[in-house]
């Protein structure tokens, strides 16, 4: 993991401190208690507000307000549990964040959980994490123990009267299952189908009861905002965006990683300054901002800080912070073709533009790809992305749709060039 | 009593309950594919919502909304003073979106296709699809017959995952056998491994079908769908009297189909009473009268000839003539059926009284009942037949075995049943029998006369079922010349015998007026106003 210089990065001092691993030097180092502090002394509402006025925004794609998410949690009943879920099933190509969370900070994870749990109410929270993730698994298996025998969790959690336990769920290695209602599904046991909505999760969530589900990276921004308070969270970021997040950038770049950077860090600043540039003296063609199924942004336009309200006017957004940087070797129909296999194989295919249009869009870039492409499939594509979008039960027909629109966008010539001389122009470019 | 509220809907306002979604709404106020069509296939009144074919989408403005949205009629809930467009150019371009990517797999086989001429698919294409395809990719090849189980056969190619029949099997059926295997475009509808379709309404899934995938073994390429004529008809299998459609061509039936009715069947009907409709036309079913001839020189009883109506009429009335003039009509006993209509049976019931015998009853088989749709009595009409005035069987039965009885006019052959009399040895010692029925049965042997009537699809008659409703079915298909209701042979009867009342010629229009008449608990019900639902009878506090 890479620290850039200039700033604290809070997320990143738990992964670069071995000892943040183990519960001793968790605490050690202050660990636990920010949620000891809530526990004994605040009331649900009260951490409510303050992630409210500290305009923490979800970090698991969609950026909707942490504090405003908490808040549509019903009044406890007594035959309706609450439970928190932890969506830990990282998959989006191109995004590596949540995973070193995990694996170098299962403490801060947890902690960021029992905050969470106390102000929803709830009194177990599951923590689904991706099937392929053994490492992490593994430890947040440990920390999960060592908190428990701890008094972390149980009956009275860090010695409040808060009683809570945190249950581990493996995943089995579906994209879809981390859509938060899939995901639902698959822990209940079932195909990991997104449900209709409504009813949303607040109402009617894991197992029928209140559920509320947060991304691994937003539960450990919680501990810090707790503890240091609104104006020091907000002294990252932008306005409307606050705070650190990491970016994981992949490609062909000079030195990928991890970076943690406040929201609002220009694209550019990422790419050149933080990591590196393209390397091999090639030059840069374009760049994926958030992972695949954000829309791409070609060269010219990485002049953009990074954050959902600028990538916007770029008709695109900061989805899971996967920044993937391809030179000027790049094929950019090998990319749709790449990009648009993926959906095609991971579509859930309940809803009929998503199951038949992720197949279509990807035989026909392929079919381009070899050399046997005509102009009118380039609006047939166009219009296939247009039925996509909006109109499914979840949200993975428009991740399918937005990157093969933005590469017929940004990258018609190199479409054109494929069909007019119909062939791959890009001997050089990566191989399928 | 929910709170009800009004939507407009294409700028007609309907008054709806609130809670419940768009399509639901609508299918309450019974305008859905009526007057309102919002075409659907996943979505099914009596099956969970789904929301996965997305071709109901509609644009739905909600107050203080300028812009409508797209939303799915079938999951969307309705609110007060909600406005709904389902023609506007939006939702026709989303219809259409839907539609070509419904047809960019589908092999178009429609000229071999049982589905064809009935198909939503077809439909749903005319209305919103182009007519060239813009596709040049190869259409995916999937297994086009799969063996499901002993009724139903599946043609993957067609399917279009709406997953109407894997709900029914876990929803209705409560069965489960099919499910949706693999994901995304590989997605295949299969059974579970080693448990085959095999459940009593496993011919429902291939009606919830909206397209050729699931069809039946019974009616798989027996008939163009566009050749048959449909009428109205309940199923006689058990007192339930399920809705149903009678599909007719060349004057026989091809099939029965479900016809929704929420207060007796939903729009469910079960295996056994879906084939029943192969008794119609059974070989052993009885066409011509036929009189029993005397006995021989040897002692050998005689044999049952056939004869005209007007002959066996007159046969059976020499027959009864000559017994009330010995013994007194006392000696006659009337055996109702529960498979004769509420007009045969106010018929049977006015010849007795006009006999004047007062001994009567029903003789009703009983069998398995489900918790779905199939009752214990078996026949459609034990209900109406009580309320005419015929009940327990078992004082005839006694009166038979005893020797205190002669004369013996009988519908149907349930009476034979171990229930009652075990065969017909015992009534073999009467002086007279006359059986009317629709089959051959063991009454053949100790019958005297013999007349054939009628099966429900050849009839306009009422049946009352066990809640007490009184329903229509239509006359589909004409019988041979000699077979005619029992009402029809009472009427002849009565006329041949000088009867009171039996001057006229048979008429059931006239036979369910005076029924409503003269049977309180019919009152101001006839065969006209028993409309397709059918009406509930008056019961004795109304």
């Amino acid at each position: 993991m890479h620290r850039a210089p200039h700033i604290t990065g809070y997320l990143t001092e738990h992964c670069e401190d071995d000892a943040y691993a183990t519960l001793a030097g968790f605490r050690e180092r202050g660990g636990y208690a920010t949620a000891e502090q809530v526990l004994c002394r605040q009331s649900p509402q009260q951490v409510i507000d303050t992630l409210r006025e500290s305009g923490l925004q979800g970090r698991g794609g969609a950026g909707f307000g942490t504090g405003q998410k908490w808040s549509f949690m019903p009044e406890r009943e007594a035959e309706r549990p609450h439970y928190l879920v932890c969506n830990a099933d990282e998959s989006e190509p191109g995004s590596f964040k949540d995973r070193l969370l995990m694996e170098r900070a299962p403490h801060l994870l947890l902690e960021g959980i029992l905050i969470a749990a106390f102000t929803i109410r709830a009194e177990k929270t599951f923590l689904y994490v991706r099937g392929e993730y053994g490492e992490a698994f593994r430890s947040l298996e440990r920390a999960i123990e060592e908190a428990r025998q701890g008094g972390v969790f149980g009956q009275r959690s860090l010695g409040s009267a808060f009683a809570h336990e945190v249950v581990l769920v493996r995943g089995a290695g579906a994209y879809i299952c981390g859509e938060e209602t899939a995901l639902l599904e698959s822990l209940e046991g079932k195909r990991g189908m997104p449900r209709l909505k409504p009813p949303y999760p607040a109402e009617c969530g894991a197992f029928g009861m209140p559920t509320t589900v947060n991304n691994v990276e937003t539960l450990c921004h919680v501990p810090h905002i707790v503890e240091k308070g609104v104006a020091w969270f907000r002294s990252f970021g932008t306005e409307e965006s606050p705070g650190t997040t990491l970016f994981g950038v992949s490609g062909h770049i000079e030195r990928p990683g991890l970076y943690e950077l406040p929201l609002g860090t220009p694209l550019d600043e990422i790419v050149f300054e933080h990591a590196g540039g393209v390397p091999n003296g090639r030059k840069l063609k374009a760049v994926i901002p958030g992972g695949v199924s954000m829309a791409v942004l070609p060269a010219g336009q990485l002049d953009v800080p990074m954050t959902n309200e600028f990538l916007r006017e770029r008709q695109t957004g900061l989805g899971t912070g996967g920044v993937i940087v391809m030179d000027d070797t790049t094929c950019m129909v090998r990319t749709a073709c790449v990009i648009s296999h993926f959906f095609r194989d991971e579509s859930c295919g309940q809803c009929t533009q998503c199951r038949e249009g992720t197949g279509w869009i990807n035989r026909i870039v392929q079919r381009i790809e070899r050399g046997g492409g005509r102009l009118e499939d380039l609006a047939i594509l166009k219009d296939l992305c247009g039925t996509l979008e909006g109109q499914t039960v979840c949200a993975f027909a428009d991740a399918a749709a937005w990157p093969v629109r933005a590469l017929l966008r940004h990258f018609v010539q190199d479409f054109q060039s494929h069909i007019f001389e119909a062939r791959c122009p890009f001997p050089g470019s990566f191989e399928l | 009593m929910a709170e009800r509220v009004t939507i407009r809907v294409d700028g007609v306002e309907y008054e709806v309950e609130s809670g419940r979604t768009i399509l639901q709404a609508l299918d309450d106020c019974g305008v859905l594919t009526n007057e309102v069509e919002i075409p659907h296939y996943c979505w099914h009144p009596k099956l969970s919502i789904d929301g996965s074919c997305r071709l109901c989408q509609v644009e739905v403005r909600t107050e203080g909304r300028a812009e409508g949205l797209l939303q799915i009629a079938c999951n969307t809930p309705v609110a007060g003073a909600m406005v709904i467009e389902t023609k506007s150019e939006k939702v026709r371009a989303a219809r259409e979106g839907v539609m070509e990517l419904l047809l960019v797999n589908h092999p178009l086989d429609c000229p071999i296709c049982d589905q064809a001429g009935e198909c939503k698919l077809q439909d749903y294409a005319y209305d919103y699809g182009v007519s060239e395809a813009r596709t040049r990719e190869p259409r995916r090849a999937l297994k086009k017959r799969v063996d499901l189980g002993p009724t139903v056969v599946l043609d993957q190619e067609r399917c279009i995952l709406c997953r109407r029949c894997v709900r029914f099997c876990r929803e209705v059926s409560e069965t489960g056998e099919l499910g949706i295997f693999d994901r995304g475009e590989r997605s295949v509808l299969e059974t579970f491994p080693g448990v085959p379709l095999e459940n009593d309404y496993s011919m429902n899934v291939a009606d919830l079908c909206p397209v050729g995938a699931l069809t039946t073994k019974d009616f798989r390429f027996k008939m163009r769908v566009w050749l048959l004529e449909d009428s109205e008809g309940i199923c006689t299998g058990c007192s339930r009297g399920c809705n149903l459609y009678v599909g007719v061509a060349k004057n026989a039936v091809q099939r029965y189909l479900p016809r929704r009715n929420d207060a007796v069947n939903e729009t469910w009907l079960c295996d056994a009473g879906r084939l029943s409709y192969k008794q119609v036309a059974r070989e052993d079913r009885l066409a011509r009268c036929r009189v029993r001839s005397p006995q021989r020189e040897s002692g050998e009883p005689g044999e049952l000839v056939e004869t005209s109506v007007a002959e066996a009429v007159e046969a059976a009335a020499i027959r009864l003539r000559a017994l009330i003039a010995s013994r007194g009509a006392g000696v006659i006993a009337g055996v109702a059926s529960p498979h004769a209509s509420n007009e045969d049976l106010f018929l049977f019931k006015c010849f007795l009284d006009a006999l004047q015998t007062e001994i009567r009853g029903l003789a009703v088989l009983h069998g398995e009942s489900d918790r779905l749709l199939v009752e214990a009595e078996k026949g459609a009409n034990a209900t109406g037949a009580r309320a005419i005035g015929f009940g327990e069987v078992g004082r005839i039965v006694e009166r038979i075995r005893g020797g205190g009885l002669d004369g013996l006019i009988v519908l149907g052959h349930d009476l034979l049943d171990d229930a009652y009399l075990g065969g017909s040895q015992a009534l073999s010692r009467l002086d007279t029998v006359i059986a009317l029925d629709s089959h051959c049965s063991a009454m053949d042997r100790v019958a005297h006369v013999v007349f054939p009537v009628r099966h429900a699809v050849e009839k306009n008659a009422t049946y009352t079922n066990s809640a007490g409703r009184v329903q229509r079915v239509r006359a589909g298909i004409t019988p041979g010349p000699d077979v005619l209701d029992e009402g029809e042979i009472f009427s002849k009867l009565g006329r041949a015998l000088g009867l009171t009342g039996f001057q006229a010629e048979w008429d059931v229009w006239e036979a369910s007026r005076r029924l409503g008449r003269e049977v309180p608990a019919f009152r101001g019900i006839d065969l006209d106003s028993a409309g397709s639902r059918g009406r509930a009878l008056v019961g004795p506090g109304d």
